[in-house]
């Protein structure tokens, strides 16, 4: 018995070795060489990379584009998860409802998310253009939106677009929470003499607490790592009002060289994160949810 | 009451419809306008000639310089296809060392392929790219490739699927003479042909739809997958080919949309384990 679970050990290790070995070199080691580079000031070419301690950490703390990347981060997760959750409920919520065509609904609403970033970026940014489609459309009640070039909205409009790629994929998560609710629970409350509303209020949303969570966790991150599509639309403009961590990295390391300081804010926009997922599920997660 | 029940259901089928074609519309712009000559693009919704000028302007190679996207496409198939397959395989075989073989240690990896899972990538970024640049590999298909052959989500999946195969299986099996790598490839792969459908049809969603890491590491447009060649052909002074454009927005997202459309019942299987993908 010994000699099998040893035999078993040593083929189990052998069959996990390019996996612990990839982890190894494509996980750990880098992990570590970036911590060491926030350290360093670097341009990415010269051999000199010396040590300048928390002075890169200093630089971006002190950086407004740090906060005005928040701001942005921030505004975008409110638009984006306000949106999402309204649209994606109520799509689960009738979808839920009818008898027949539920698979096709379904996946006509997930058409949207397995679009690619850089093709449907395109498609919006052609859509919402100043005399695009979306304009000429408006023009007829005298309404012009500059989408994507008036700085107090563009980044709402990213959030809108985001919301039309995850609206699908989220609503299948609300559905199998609303497929998780048991119908005894609408029954008693029936029976008790409540509305449809008050159902939906006392019921409906607090049973679905754990898809509320687990989509704004997403939400959250989706938010800090924005890249492709203000890549792609806006750059990043107008006047910094799209500017995200993730494409303030790309252009610090990528165009301007600066390795020390992008590894730095690849590491404060990791906490930062964090630091939202964490606040952002004190304030949503319940634990007493009926039994 | 009644007369409000009556109505009720195709007033949810009607809402439903109208949500589905306000989903659909951008794909059905999209895909009318790499039909349509530019003066129409933003004039008409149904075009009154169709042309598949945008489309062979592609496929020359436009204008004269080397963006062809044909060898697009071939890229990104390639940068989408061999991570599909490495990861499913790598996948297996450590899923099936950790939750049957039960190594020495297991439980510790199993716990920290989860952490792996929930770090956030970005860290990674600029470490990863100096690891490629100091290997000599940038500007080659290993580049883009390398980082992606490992998916500890994969292994995940596949722990949580091995659970539910009764042991007393794979002991008949080894009875038998089986080796544990025919265990593998004979009974556990055909047994999950489910979970390995979620991992390939994620994995490749997310390598044919990838952008930045490809941005980074390759510079040469003969090797460029689609979606970055698309995304610098459309920043780098064709902006006044909007049918172009859409041409290769088409491109881009076709092939996923069929993938997607022929593997769906897996893709609503798959789901509960896709919110730890990052």
């Amino acid at each position: 018995m010994r000699t099998e679970k040893a035999r078993k050990n040593i083929i189990g290790y052998i069959f996990s070795s390019p996996f612990l070995i990839f982890t190894l070199v494509m996980w750990l080691y880098p992990f570590i060489w970036g911590l060491i580079i926030s350290f360093k000031k670097w341009n990415l070419i010269s051999p000199s990379q010396p040590w300048v301690g928390l002075q890169n950490y200093i630089k971006v703390i002190k950086d407004p584009m740090l906060w005005i990347m928040i701001r942005n981060s921030v505004y975008f997760m409110l638009v984006f998860i306000s949106l999402t959750t309204a649209t994606s409920l109520l799509v689960a919520l009738l979808i839920k409802q009818i008898p027949r065509f539920k698979g096709l609904f379904i996946t006509g609403f997930l058409l949207a998310y397995v679009s690619s970033g850089v093709a449907y970026s395109m498609v919006f940014n052609l859509l919402f253009s100043g005399d695009g489609m979306i304009n000429n459309f408006l023009a007829n009640f005298n309404i012009k939106i500059g989408w994507f070039t008036n700085p107090k909205i563009a980044m709402a409009s990213i959030g809108l677009i985001v919301c039309w790629k995850f609206t699908g994929y989220y609503a299948l998560f609300f559905l199998s929470g609303l497929n998780n609710i048991s119908e005894s629970l609408y029954e008693a409350a029936k029976i008790d003499g409540a509305n449809a509303w008050q159902r939906f209020i006392k019921i409906t949303v607090p049973m679905l607490n754990p898809t509320f969570v687990m989509i704004t966790v997403f939400a959250t991150i989706t938010s800090f790592n924005l890249f492709t599509e203000p890549f792609m639309i806006t750059g990043g403009g107008p006047m910094d009002a799209t500017r995200t961590m993730m494409l303030e990295i790309y252009n610090r390391v990528f165009s301007l060289l600066q390795a020390g300081y992008g590894s730095t804010l690849a590491i404060v926009s990791g906490i930062i994160t964090f630091i939202f997922v964490w606040v952002l599920r004190q304030i949503i997660e319940r634990d007493d949810i009926y039994e | 009451m009644n007369k409000l029940k009556k109505y009720k259901l195709p007033i949810i089928y009607f809402l439903l419809f109208v949500g589905l074609l306000f989903s659909l519309f951008p794909y059905i712009w999209m895909v009318l306008s790499s039909f349509k000559v530019s003066e129409e693009i933003y004039t008409q919704f149904i075009p009154t000639k169709l042309t598949f000028d945008n489309y062979s302007f592609l496929f020359s190679g436009g204008s004269g310089q080397q963006r062809n996207f044909l060898y697009g496409i071939v890229n990104s198939l390639i940068v989408s296809v061999i991570p599909t397959i490495s990861v499913i395989f790598f996948g297996v075989l450590t899923a099936y060392a950790f939750r049957r073989l039960k190594i020495m240690g297991y439980k510790i990896y199993e716990n920290f392929i989860i952490y792996q899972m929930l770090f956030p990538g970005v860290l990674f970024l600029v470490p990863l790219f100096l690891l490629m640049r100091d290997w000599g590999v940038i500007n080659t298909y290993t580049a883009m490739i390398l980082r992606y052959l490992i998916d500890p989500w994969a292994i995940f999946i596949y722990t949580q699927f091995f659970k539910t195969i009764p042991e007393s299986l794979l002991e008949s099996a080894r009875i038998d003479g089986a080796s544990e790598f025919q265990i593998i490839f004979k009974i556990m792969l055909p047994l999950s042909k489910t979970t390995t459908a979620i991992v390939a049809l994620f994995t490749f969603m997310a390598r044919w739809s990838d952008f930045l890491w490809p941005l980074i590491v390759n510079k040469e447009y003969g090797k460029m997958p689609l979606s970055v060649l698309l995304a610098l052909f459309t920043k780098g002074g064709y902006q006044q080919y909007p049918g172009v454009q859409m041409a290769g927005a088409t491109l881009l997202t076709l092939p996923i949309v069929i993938l997607f459309i022929v593997f769906r019942k897996y893709f609503a299987k798959g789901i509960n384990f896709t919110g730890l993908k990052g």
